[in-house]
């Protein structure tokens, strides 16, 4: 197994040097003006575009751009975030901790009813429940994030004036701005940092914030755990070892939870993995519209801009949490079905 | 597990209530602009501009909403040539320092330090940034580098150009140059820094020898790019980037303190989410654009100011069109099948596309009526503004316009073209389908076709004269209709030189009034060109920008000014009742 996670780990460099280059490649394709004209913008600026080339040297031969980029990040700069107007660096754990944040309640919420929801609707099937939750996942699955969360925000904030988007109140804000060493960041998470100083009306008010992001975000993700779930246990429960089980008297309960529930899990756990780990790299939709800039909105407002050294970054990082991921998922196979063996 | 649930659901909702408006003497703006940087030599976008000025202050600022008008700030009084603060004919500017005034950390604001501030300024000169300006009127070019190296003895020449005289700054001019006062004005190059703290913090060490080792920094690694330490009557308390900014009262503030404590300029994006964070007094002002403004109007317990902005959009004629490989010229003949790349050279073309725009159904349509109509790029507030006349709206008139052009042949094999404006903006978009079916309706031959890029991509593509008319706006740098008049008009303008636009008289003039000093000669300049503007039609203007103010209702003393968009935010003026 130990074998096993440091070959991954080894293969992991690959990756992302593979991703570095695919991406700069992509990248490169854009015109030198282009580029430049990240640096842009006002039209008065524009006047210095052939300038603004020369300085960056973006009309140099690609692979000299990318020597010169990898020759930065093997000294630990990773460029400057013109979007942020910070190094990369720094501007990555700016918004990390606000996309973390939102995913660390919605993830385990959209696992556990994901999974919850599936196996019913598959033990159930062709109930009530299973029609329902299969017109839910329909309807949240196709229905845009952005106006999901537009709706839920109009109908809580606008006529209740309940969570309010944000991060924090004002109030909170000012305070938390005011003392900064009565207030320690250790993660940048405010519902975190808020019990870890043991201000619990920060971590309260944070959490207020987050109920709307959080409800979106399940209910847009949870529909395709929810089916994928179902299938499974629908599948696993049509086998023979269940029937055998049935046979010997097995209650339907144990049957369901200790035999077929486990098994319909694998491809869960994939699924899963990939919708955690796609999280990561934020929700554009929910950050815009409750005001949360995390790492969705950096990379949209990075790809529209051209910020060039955001993009390698997130696209690295992405590269990064898939590979970590996958890992996770594998470790985690080895761990429910005892046939599989990591070598 | 349910009584968890219920009890967990009242703490949110109370934790949510609990904090629903802005606190009494906090003022809360919630906009959608990003700051780049904080270093006031680099700075040279509104949203930098209003956070800097702010905190920072200049030897002068605009007296009240007055664009020809300036009140003393750091300065005791703004020189004028009566009280004998401008002399030698306008090669020389005195400004008496003000006493007692502290910058944050409590040194002493002195004239060496305003010295060090204007040279510190032109001396980092970034690439892109504002500088041009006080270079142009103190070294007589635009930037302290040519083809990427540093010009001869520019420092020199800037050091020369400054001067401690006791407690006044004198700048120095090689020829006079009347928008300097103007200049100053702003934050695009008269703001005042500390000396000992700059230079302790990585900025220029005031020794004029060394001044190429501070010129020209990467962007993001000018010094004062996230720190700051002015004069002015707030300090920066938090700038987390696109979030939040947060400013605290400067309680050893020279002049009248503040009402408010502090101010929370917020970052969102999303119009729903700013609209109801103001309906639901969250916000004390939002950023409003125009397509929006129909929600705001009849909303209860907010006030509106619609105020035209020195920001002029027109479509541009270019009359020397790049051939390669351009599709929006088709054929690049006039059979029919295209335009020829001079098409546009002929004012009889021209003319009959400024025939073809309606400006009171656009003004009426697109605009509600709530905007200008510019006659020339000479906006309206700005010195030396003429009305110049239109060329009325009128399809007939258009049309034998047109048969007259290229010797018929355009009205008798017709053309293909393409109008292009930047993505998103629908005011433009209007104007360029409005241009193309009024223009298609002359004659079934003739085939216009518009199409929307990317802004930036736009920007790139005009500056290969890739448009036969190219949308664009200029915002004010400072307000002078040099500014603008040079700008629009002359061969070597940011956008005459892409319009190939070449009129002799245009640029002998333009440059003869940059420099007068004499206010009817230079009148007199203004007004011929602006007679020029109507005669050769060398673009069409479509709108002057009215931006609006929304502020919620229990907030006082907004101060109006054309100069200040709507990132702008003076919060040393407002009241929270």
């Amino acid at each position: 197994m130990t074998a096993y996670i440091i070959r991954r780990l080894i293969f992991l460099v690959f990756v992302l040097f593979g991703v570095s280059i695919l991406i700069f490649g992509l990248l490169s394709t854009f015109s030198p003006e282009r580029r430049a004209a990240a640096y842009v913008t006002t039209p008065q600026q524009a006047e210095n575009i052939p300038l603004i080339i020369k300085e960056y040297g973006l009309d140099k031969p690609i692979y000299v751009q990318y020597g010169k980029w990898v020759q930065q990040v093997a000294k630990g700069n990773l460029g400057w975030s013109l979007v942020a107007a910070r190094p990369v660096a720094q501007a990555f754990w700016n918004y990390f901790p606000t996309t973390l944040e939102l995913n660390l309640f919605a993830s385990p919420i959209v696992v556990i009813l994901g999974i919850w929801l599936g196996t019913m609707a598959g033990v159930h099937r062709d109930s009530v429940f299973d029609h329902g939750t299969r017109i839910a996942a329909i309807v949240g699955w196709s229905l845009p994030t952005f106006l999901f969360a537009l709706i839920l925000l109009m109908v809580f904030y606008g006529y209740f004036n309940l969570f309010p988007p944000g991060i924090l109140s004002s109030e909170l804000s000012l305070w938390v701005a005011n003392d900064p060493t009565e207030f320690i960041r250790y993660t940048g998470m405010y519902t975190i940092d808020g019990m870890l100083n043991g201000r619990f009306d920060i971590t309260l008010n944070a959490l207020s914030h987050l109920v709307l992001p959080v409800i979106t975000q399940v209910i847009v993700v949870v529909a395709l755990l929810m089916r994928v779930m179902r299938s499974g246990m629908i599948e696993e429960m049509s086998k023979d070892y269940i029937i055998t089980a049935q046979a010997k008297g097995a209650d339907f309960k144990t049957i369901y939870t200790k035999h077929a529930k486990p098994n319909a899990l694998i491809p869960v756990i994939t699924v899963a993995g990939q919708l955690v780990a796609l999280s990561m790299e934020g929700s554009i939709a929910v950050e815009v519209v409750f005001n949360r800039q995390g790492m969705g909105w950096w990379l949209a407002e990075s790809a529209t801009q051209l910020d060039m050294p955001v993009l390698m970054c997130v696209c690295m990082f992405a590269g990064l949490v898939f590979v970590i991921s996958n890992l996770i998922i594998d470790i985690m196979y080895a761990y429910i079905d005892p046939r599989i063996r990591l070598h | 597990m349910k009584r968890i649930i219920v009890a967990l659901a009242c703490v949110f909702v109370c934790a949510s209530f609990a904090f629903a408006a802005s606190p009494k003497d906090t003022f809360v703006f919630e906009s959608y602009g990003t700051v780049r940087t904080l270093d006031p030599a680099c700075a040279y976008d509104n949203v930098s501009h209003q956070r800097i000025m702010n905190i920072y202050e200049s030897l002068i600022f605009f007296d009240g909403s007055a664009t020809d008008k300036f009140a003393p700030v750091l300065a005791t009084e703004v020189p004028t040539v009566k009280n004998g603060g401008i002399r030698d004919g306008g090669k020389t500017y005195e400004f008496k320092i003000r006493k007692g005034v502290k910058f944050h950390n409590g040194n002493d604001l002195t004239a060496e330090d305003v010295a060090y501030s204007l040279k510190r300024h032109m001396i980092v000169d970034q690439e892109g940034g504002p500088m041009w300006m006080m270079l142009e009127a103190v070294a007589g070019v635009p930037s302290t580098r040519k083809d990427g190296k540093i010009i001869d003895g520019i420092f020199e020449k800037i050091d020369k150009s400054v001067e401690v005289k006791g407690d006044s700054v004198i700048i120095h001019l090689p020829q006079p140059f009347p928008p300097l006062i103007a200049v100053l004005a702003y934050s695009y190059g008269g703001v005042i820094i500390d000396k000992e703290w700059t230079v302790e913090n990585g900025g220029w060490d005031g020794n004029i020898a060394n001044a190429a080792k501070y010129n020209g920094p990467a962007f993001g690694s000018e010094p004062l790019q996230k720190i700051v330490n002015g004069t002015g009557p707030y300090k920066m308390l938090k700038w987390a980037p696109s979030n939040e900014f947060i400013f605290q009262r400067n309680e050893n503030y020279w002049g009248e303190k503040p009402e408010l404590k502090t101010a929370i300029v917020r970052y969102n994006k999303e119009w729903s989410s700013r609209k109801l964070a103001l309906q639901n007094g969250d916000a004390d002002r939002v950023i409003v654009d125009a397509q929006y403004l129909a929600d705001v109007e009849n909303m209860d317990n907010v006030k509106l100011f619609s105020v035209p902005q020195l920001s002029v959009t027109g479509a541009m004629f270019c009359q020397k069109i790049n051939p390669e490989a351009n599709p929006n010229i088709g054929s690049g003949k006039l059979d029919g099948e295209g335009i020829p790349t001079d098409f546009f050279s002929d004012i009889h073309v021209r003319r009959a596309f400024m025939h073809a725009f309606d400006r009171a159904l656009y003004s009426e349509d697109v605009w509600n009526n709530q905007v200008v109509i510019p006659t020339t790029p000479n906006a309206k507030g700005l010195p030396y503004y003429k009305e110049e006349p239109v060329y009325a709206y009128d399809l007939e008139k258009a049309a034998e316009e047109m048969k007259q052009a290229w010797d018929g042949k355009v009205w008798e094999k017709g053309f293909k073209m393409v109008i292009t404006h930047n993505t998103g903006n629908a005011q433009r978009e209007a104007a360029a389908l409005m241009l193309a079916e009024n223009i298609m309706s002359l004659n079934p031959k003739f085939k216009i076709e518009v199409r929307n890029v990317d802004w930036k991509d736009y920007t790139i593509a005009y500056r290969k004269f890739m448009y036969p008319i190219f949308i664009i706006g200029w915002g004010a740098d400072y307000p002078d209709p040099d500014n603008f008049l040079t700008t629009f008009m002359t061969s070597t303008g940011v956008y005459g030189k892409f319009m190939s636009y070449k009129n002799p008289e245009v640029d002998k003039l333009a440059k003869s009034a940059r420099f007068e000093i004499d206010s009817e000669k230079r009148r007199e300049a203004y007004y011929r060109l602006q007679d020029i503007w109507y005669e050769d039609a060398p673009g069409l203007m479509i709108y002057q920008k009215v931006d609006h103010f929304v502020y919620r209702a229990n907030i006082d003393g907004f101060v109006p000014h054309p100069m200040l968009d709507h990132e702008w935010e003076s919060f040393k003026l407002l009241k929270k009742n």
